[in-house]
């Protein structure tokens, strides 16, 4: 008899646990479809149309994949993950900032192009010595097929120059050039020296010789040239721009060519040695164009390499600029 | 009386010994820089010892690929990259010691990737090395109060109603037979 009621109470609360749950069950169900619908709705329509874009160590394949298309003015919706390191992204030429690409963690970016051609994404951590050949190339299509404005071909190239000639001098300076020291010598130099066109095609000493025999030099020493160099490069740069070109010269430049720009950095000797800056004897040989050319192109096989697709003119301008102080130091007295 | 006096003498000495305040820390306080060479899987120098107070600049570089720094009690952060500098300054207001991780994730051992900062002289670890002494010379002191006593072995008595075995299972009273 006692067990009989055991048994009994057992099977009666079995069912009623077996129906609360089936309940809830069913709330929760509800729930999950009215939450979940419009979010999976939204998700599905993000992974039809989204990338997955992962990134690796360079040496195990960089971007997969390097090469995307898109069409102009359409959101090209991607999603970044890495598969070892940090790694970071950005698109060259753009503004955009850059962002963070972390293992285990999914960064999603949306971009919309409104010109088309061709554009180029690269990673923006330092993970390794081959970091710098990680790139990846975005293929935009116009809407209508416009003709493209033909892009005038680097300096360089108009000037027939060869970047990879040697362009050592046989100078020894003593002390460096002074722009101020120049400004102070008080001399109206002929405005030909002054001229965009020298800034940009000839190199310091070349200059330096014309100055010296042009006849408003006559009294001064050749150091007192070497100033007046150095306060005509200056006259062509502004303070803004070498702030900025010192920025994207310690974010991209320095882990090779040294913060101090002596060719002395982590990844210096990698490669190739990396041109010491401060080295006058053949930084006052070259040009801004060759300059130019080189920072464009990159090395031939060397270590040097090619940001033309990644900055814009004036971010190239801007870190020549800040080159040349390497040479022409701004706060000597 | 002789062993009371003993006692309250110990434990007036172990309370000293653990809480007494110690006149230490009065090195005037500096700032120093330390430079952190952070490299793929270490730090280097991996132990830096400073005083309480001391305005500390931390320059991290990074010798091969980005790195960086998170450090325990502070909760302070930073990352360099090679050629990319970076400083962190603070003023180290907490004793202890604490530890260091990368927190870039740089690579295969970059969880391993740790050091310390040592803010003072340990002295807890100080403290507890003298109560240990304190325990030694306790148990000396005390000795020949064990003079006189049985040995803590236990021993068959020959009239014993049952003996203490020592089984495997633990000790077991049996019944004699
Ligand atoms: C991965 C290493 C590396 C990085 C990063 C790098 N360079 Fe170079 N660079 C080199 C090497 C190696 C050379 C020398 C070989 C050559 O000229 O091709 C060089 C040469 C140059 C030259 C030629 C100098 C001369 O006297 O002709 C210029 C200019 C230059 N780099 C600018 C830059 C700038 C600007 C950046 C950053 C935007 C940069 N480099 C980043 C390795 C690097
Ligand atoms: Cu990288
Ligand atoms: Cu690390």
């Amino acid at each position: 008899m006692a067990a009989d009621w055991l048994t009994h109470r057992g099977v009666k609360s079995a069912k009623k646990s077996v129906n609360l749950s089936g309940e809830f069950l069913a709330r929760f169900l509800l729930a999950l479809l009215v939450i979940g619908t419009p979010l999976w709705i939204w998700a599905a329509r993000r992974g039809e149309t989204a990338v997955t874009v992962h990134a690796l160590m360079p040496e195990k394949g960089g971007f997969l994949p390097d090469t995307l298309t898109a069409a102009v003015g359409v959101p090209l919706e991607l999603n970044l993950i890495s598969d070892d390191v940090m790694h970071g992204f950005a698109v060259g030429q753009t503004g955009w900032p850059a962002v963070d690409v972390k293992p285990g963690q999914m960064t999603e970016v949306t971009l919309t192009f409104a010109e088309p051609g061709t554009y180029t994404y690269y990673c923006t951590r330092w993970c390794g010595p081959n970091h710098w050949r990680m790139r990846g190339t975005i293929e935009v299509t116009g809407a209508e097929e416009r003709e493209a404005p033909p892009a005038s071909p680097p300096l360089y190239v108009e000037l027939e120059l060869d970047i990879d000639a040697p362009h050592e001098l046989d100078i020894l300076l003593k002390t460096p050039p002074s722009a101020a020291r120049g400004a102070e010598l008080d001399i109206t130099l002929p405005s030909e020296f002054l001229s965009r066109d020298v800034y940009l095609t000839q190199t310091p000493f070349e200059v330096w010789q014309a100055l010296r025999l042009a006849s408003e030099t006559a009294a001064l020493t050749d150091e007192d040239v070497w100033d007046l160099v150095a306060a005509a490069w200056h006259s062509q740069t502004t303070d803004e721009q070498i702030q900025r070109g010192q920025t994207l010269y310690n974010q991209n430049c320095a882990a090779c060519h040294g913060s101090g720009g002596g060719g002395d950095g982590v990844f210096g000797q990698a490669f190739d040695q990396a041109s010491d800056f401060t080295d006058s004897q053949t930084m006052l040989g070259a040009s801004t164009a060759v300059f130019d050319g080189k920072i464009r192109r990159g090395g031939m096989g060397t270590g040097m390499p090619y940001w033309g697709t990644i900055f814009t003119d004036e971010e190239i301008d801007a870190l020549i600029a800040y080159l040349w102080t390497f040479q022409f130091p701004m706060d000597n007295e | 009386m002789k062993q009371q006096r003993l006692w309250l003498l110990f434990i007036v000495a172990i309370f000293g010994v653990a809480f007494a305040p110690l006149p230490l820390g009065t090195a005037v306080p500096t700032s120093r820089t330390v430079r952190l060479e952070a490299s793929s899987f270490e730090f280097s120098p991996a132990v830096v010892a400073v005083n309480p107070g001391d305005q500390v600049t931390i320059e991290l570089a990074a010798t091969d690929v980005m790195h960086g720094l998170y450090l325990d009690g502070y909760d302070l952060e930073i990352t360099a990259e090679p050629g990319q500098t970076a400083v962190l300054t603070f003023t180290a207001d907490k004793t202890g010691t604490f530890r260091f991780r990368c927190s870039v994730t740089c690579g295969a051992l970059h969880p391993f990737m740790i050091g310390k900062l040592k803010v003072g002289p340990n002295l807890l670890l100080w403290r507890s090395v003298a109560l240990s002494l304190l325990a030694v010379l306790f148990f000396i002191s005390r000795e020949p109060l064990f003079v006189n006593r049985e040995p803590l072995s236990v021993v068959r008595k020959p009239n014993a109603e049952y003996e203490i075995r020592n089984t495997e299972h633990g000790i077991r009273n049996t019944e004699h037979p």
